[in-house]
């Protein structure tokens, strides 16, 4: 569906181009319409927000691979902070007013250290971190303050990053295309704050940019070693949780602290690892049953084990409060056992840890849900703001409904309300018929092969005969008259679906099909 | 807390009374002995969800009782208590909304296996069967001092439902435990929480838990001990660690119980809130017994006097009967501490009632603000309706713990009343919680139903047939042979999509309306079961003070009529007479002064007794 896609992109161009030209004497409007125009070439912008404490800076260090965002034990971001890609560090201060200054790039124990240079946090709009990072490259990553946090203006910050800030107009865009909501569990405020996210405006498309975090997972259960298997299932739970269903497209169990230290894991905290893997286990239970038991263990340096013999230096208490800081409990525990199931080696490890802390699933998520959909969320976005600008201005005219046809002509945008749709209420149609629109409308991935729910490597004629037989399938659904009006109108927007499907196949022949 | 001693005296005392044949004040004495027998000092133990409460309580109490899980786990608060076998019952109230006071309620007893499925979300999701709590009896020494624990299902959110009626139970408790974990400092929510357990209950305290998991936790015992005193919020912080204690437990290893930090908690239990409670039975059982045996003391000293001295006599009667004639006043409806009441409660009322309505008017205008500003109802209804019983609820319990307040203030202001007793002891005081939210019919959600296709088309036809029509009939002037021409059929298009825009526009106002109708209709319902069970409640309220303080007027009235007719009847009596009756008064006060000594003694000695010291050591489960 590139092709289509692609048009609505520049059909998103063109109306931000007749705008910005019908604002020519208001420099302001049209400096920040060229903004928006800029902005469909950016990286996608995704946004990770949650309550105090959620563990946001910490997974986001963990998409990075690298320690950029500060984390603390209490409560750290309290500024909305960029990071995007670039050539060489930078961070650059955006006040409120005045011009945006640069601040030192410093390191301390490979974490990058933000010191805002005596500016309150109040005065500061937002800082961009630029960073050079394979995986900023396609998105470009936004920390921010936690909502409920005891001091209610950091809060604020964030709900009015979010246009959410009561005394905001409610139509007013966001700056992000796309957000990661993290949660501990789902409380009444992150509902209330998922809601209002759920954007109103034109392209009413609820739930459609927002993934749903279990942050924290290892946590559970007091950080079992089986704490992410419990997770998961909790993760499955809000999944089909209809409430759930209706505010976000996903919900995934993610272990931050092991992502980010898996993915920074050093040699030297291997080896310290490996030490203490190589106690007998009895002893090593009892010390990993607290955190004072852990840190208090062998204070004196030297193991008191004979079996180890003089050899094995014990693991001082400096190197274990780090260890404790960069693992958690849980991960000491799971680290430990990976080793001594044979984890030999600090990739090995960081492999594993890697795999049990989830990140991989919410990356494919991430990739399915707003990579693949990166132009539709993009144009979509621009709409959106030019829409606002011209019904505030006045000046709407002619373009006000060239958006509007825009909006209502592109299935890609169809599709989106579709889904959205079908997540948030109840539609006549049977659970298997249900999965099948979902997947058909494009919610697993737009390609061609994950609509079909079919393997990656399907060949063409298969790929045909799935795509004519869903054709088949959906246009007996549509003349079913036991159906009401909601699902016939479900119906046909994945007929809709399904041609463009066989379009695709078509346009693609005899080339290998897919995207 | 041992309440064995307060009830010894309290029988002495009740086997000496025995012999005055005053079944008033052997009344009294009987109600302060089943009040120490049944006393329960209850702690609620409450916070978000997922933070460790039924945990707790299992460490507390040193055994499974709360069944714990991964998810969200309790849904039926569940009240822990001593008992000498294990027992587990489920209770419901048969009619909510009825009268607090005649209250019935069903009780199930079932095995200790079978609680899991009924108090947790897993088997009973959103407490779909009903129960408003379970009880638990388990043989532990912890709570034989009477300490009653309640494991609350998460509140998820201060505004929600659940959070309200945790609010609710809290002018009933004797303490608080508000548990958070470790990972995070106080949130804005748990603080709002903190504050308004602190202005209705006695002791609140804070337990941090999962000390296990978190190396940072003595930072974020700092960080919130310093919200605690920005908030201006007075409560100890206890550090502790559910998962130690179970393995204490389990291995009976008190150094790591030390490390669970349990035994501080427990120590605060007792000597804190069971001590705080000890000291009041004790205060209440020497109050008693003092003022029992002060009347029948006086009684036998004016007679004593009289006899010694039948001269003075007439002097004595007078004297009597100007302090009965003062006791009587006192019992009459015309006395001034009635009048105190009276007027308190009809204040009372008044104010309750209109700070009620005051916020659920508020309540009200939000949401019709909120309708005609967010279009369609009927798209939003669901979260819309939760958001306004939320609010309804937050009001309710706010109004409610306002109400507890005031009622606390004036049955002091009638006590005062009664100058002589100056730590007058107040009888307890009602405070069920409301369960008027539970009795009002949910609200009506906007008809959805007249917006279908069909209905649409004739919409849309009624407009293009008129617009054919108008249409037509120009067309017929202008020539066209036929009433169906291309003229008419154009503007029946024009007409037709027009009629059907502005019928969905006039649906959408007239949904908004229904909408306005349903909340009013809603928060009426609310307002009237609140205010009539506040109104139940502050009567029956009433009541309570008006028995309790009449009965006092009654005894005292009572206890000088009999000085007066034992001054009488010495003034007629014989010199053997006399010296015989003086010294059967001289060994009825010396009797008198015997229980009076024992019932002193109650109260000078440190309140937690010594022997609950050792108890500290670990129990295994």
């Amino acid at each position: 569906m590139t092709a289509t896609t692609g048009q609505l992109s520049a059909a998103a161009r063109r109306v931000l181009s007749l705008a910005i030209d019908a604002h020519r004497d208001q420099p302001a409007t049209a400096g920040w319409l060229h903004g928006q125009l800029l902005r469909l070439d950016e990286p996608l912008r995704v946004a990770i927000a949650g309550k105090v404490k959620a563990g946001k800076s910490t997974l986001l260090n963990a998409l990075v691979g690298e320690q950029v965002a500060p984390t603390d034990a209490g409560e750290c971001t309290r500024v909305v902070t960029w990071y995007a890609d670039g050539h060489t560090p930078r961070i650059t201060l955006h006040p409120t007013e005045g011009e945006p200054s640069p601040l030192p790039v410093r390191r301390r124990d490979g974490a990058l250290v933000i010191d805002l240079a005596g500016t309150p946090a109040e005065r500061v709009d937002r800082l961009m971190v630029h960073w050079p990072s394979q995986n900023l490259r396609a998105t470009t990553l936004i920390d921010t303050p936690g909502i409920a946090s005891v001091t209610a203006e950091n809060s604020r910050r964030t709900l009015r990053f979010f246009g959410a800030a009561p005394d905001l107009d409610e139509d007013t865009p966001t700056e992000a295309d796309a957000v990661v909501y993290l949660m501990r569990h789902l409380h009444a405020a992150d509902a209330e704050f998922l809601s209002s996210f759920a954007d109103r405006g034109v392209a009413r498309a609820t739930a459609i940019n927002t993934i749903a975090v279990l942050s924290r997972a290892d946590e559970i259960g007091g950080g079992r070693v089986d704490a992410m298997f419990a997770a998961r299932g909790i993760a499955q739970r809000y999944r089909v949780d209809p409430a759930v269903r209706g505010l976000c497209q996903n919900v995934v169990a993610v272990a931050g602290l092991i992502a980010e230290t898996g993915r920074t894991l050093r040699q030297q905290e291997f080896a310290a690892l490996a030490t203490l893997a190589s106690a007998p286990r009895a002893e090593l239970e009892a010390e990993l049953r607290s955190v004072d038991r852990f840190l208090a263990a062998h204070a004196g340096g030297a193991r008191r084990d004979p079996a180890a013999g003089d050899a094995a230096p014990g693991v001082d208490t400096a190197t274990r409060r780090r260890l404790l800081a960069r693992f958690g409990i849980f991960g000491i525990r799971l680290s430990t056992s990976l080793i001594r199931q044979g984890a030999g080696s600090p990739a090995a490890l960081s492999a594993e840890l890697v795999a049990r802390s989830g990140l991989g699933e919410l990356q494919r998520v991430l990739h399915t849900q707003f990579g693949q959909r990166r132009d539709l969320l993009k144009a979509r976005s621009a709409l959106l703001a030019a829409d606002s600008v011209l019904r505030t201005s006045g000046r709407a005219g002619a373009l006000l409904g060239e958006i509007e046809r825009v909006l209502a002509g592109a299935h890609e945008l169809a599709e989106l309300r579709m889904l959205a749709a079908l997540r948030a209420g109840p539609v006549g149609l049977p659970r298997e018929a249900l999965a099948e629109a979902e997947r058909l409308l494009g919610d697993a991935g737009a390609a061609a092969t994950d609509r079909l729910g079919l393997p990656a490597d399907a060949a063409a004629p298969e790929l045909r005969d799935a795509a004519f037989a869903a054709h088949g399938r959906w246009q007996q659904h549509a003349t079913n008259p036991l159906f009401g009006r909601a699902t016939a109108e479900v119906c046909r927007v994945v007929i809709r679906s399904c041609e463009g499907i066989l379009d695709d196949l078509h346009r693609a022949e005899p080339a290998r099909p897919g995207r | 807390m041992n309440r064995n001693e307060p009830l010894a005296v309290v029988d002495a005392a009740l086997a000496v009374v025995a012999r005055y044949e005053r079944p008033d004040l052997d009344e009294r004495l009987r109600q302060a002995r089943a009040r120490l027998v049944d006393d329960r000092v209850r702690v609620l133990v409450v916070g978000e969800f997922k933070q460790g409460k039924s945990l707790l309580v299992n460490g507390l109490v040193g055994a499974p009782v709360c069944p714990t899980f991964d998810d969200v786990a309790t849904a039926v608060p569940t009240r822990v208590r001593h008992a000498e076998t294990v027992s587990v019952a489920l209770v419901r109230d048969l009619d909510p909304g009825g009268d607090p006071a005649a209250r019935r309620t069903e009780r199930i007893e079932i095995a200790a296996a079978e609680l899991a499925e009924h108090v947790c979300e897993q088997g009973n999701p959103g407490n779909r069967e009903g129960w408003s709590h379970a009880e638990v009896g388990v043989p532990r020494p912890v709570l034989a001092g009477g300490l009653e624990l309640v494991d609350t299902p998460g509140v998820g959110g201060l505004q929600s439902v659940h959070g309200a009626a945790t609010l609710a139970a809290l002018p009933g408790a004797d303490a608080v435990l508000l548990v958070s974990d470790a990972a995070q400092e106080y949130t804005a929510p748990e603080l709002d929480f903190l504050q308004r357990a602190a202005s209705v209950c006695p002791n609140v305290a804070c337990v941090l838990t999962k000390i296990d998991l978190y190396p940072e936790w003595r930072r974020i015992v700092e960080l919130d001990r310093g919200h605690l005193a920005t908030a201006g919020i007075r409560g100890e912080v206890f550090p502790v660690s559910s998962a130690l204690r179970w393995q204490a437990v389990l291995d009976g290893d008190a150094e790591l119980n030390t490390e669970s930090g349990f035994p501080e908690l427990l120590s605060y239990l007792r000597r804190r809130v069971l001590g705080q409670s000890d000291r009041l039975a004790r205060r209440g059982v020497v109050h008693d017994v003092l003022a029992v045996t002060d009347q029948l003391g006086g009684k036998l000293r004016t007679e004593q006097a009289a006899q010694q001295n039948p001269q003075e006599a007439q002097q004595l009667l007078a004297a009597l009967t100007a302090a009965q004639e003062r006791a009587v006043a006192l019992r009459e409806r015309s006395a001034r501490w009635q009048q105190t009441l009276n007027d308190g409660v009809a204040d009372l009322n008044a104010d309750i009632d209109y700070d009620l309505r005051d916020r659920m008017r508020e309540i009200s205008r939000m949401a019709e603000e909120e309708l005609l500003g967010g279009g369609d109802p009927a798209k939003v209804w669901d979260q819309f309706a939760a958001w306004v019983q939320q609010e309804v609820a937050g009001a309710a319990s706010a109004n409610f713990i306002w109400a507890t307040q005031r009622v606390r203030w004036l049955a002091q202001q009638v006590a005062e009343h009664f100058a002589g007793d100056r730590d007058q002891l107040l009888p307890a005081l009602r405070n069920d919680p409301s369960d008027a939210l539970r009795s009002v019919r949910a609200m009506a959600a906007p008809d959805d139903s007249s917006s279908g296709l069909a209905n649409k088309a004739l919409t849309g036809l009624r407009g293009g047939y008129m617009g054919m029509l108008m249409f037509g009939m120009i067309g017929t002037f202008v020539g066209f042979a036929s009433l169906i021409n291309p003229l008419g059929i154009g503007a029946a298009v024009v007409m037709g999509g027009k009629t059907i825009g502005d019928e969905r526009k006039r649906l959408v106002s007239k949904r908004q309306n229904e909408a306005k109708v349903a909340v009013r209709r809603y928060v009426d319902d609310v307002t009237f079961q609140v205010a009539k069970d506040s109104r139940d409640r502050l009567r029956a309220v009433q009541r309570d003070l008006r028995d309790h303080f009449t009965a006092q007027a009654e005894q005292m009235k009572r206890s000088l009529q009999e000085s007066q007719q034992a001054a009488e009847r010495a003034v007629k009596a014989s010199r053997s007479e006399r010296e015989a009756r003086l010294a059967e008064i001289t060994t009825a006060l010396q009797q008198l002064e015997v229980v009076r000594r024992q019932a002193r003694a109650l109260l000078p000695q440190p309140a937690a007794p010594a022997a609950a010291g050792p108890q500290q050591v670990v129990r295994a489960g």
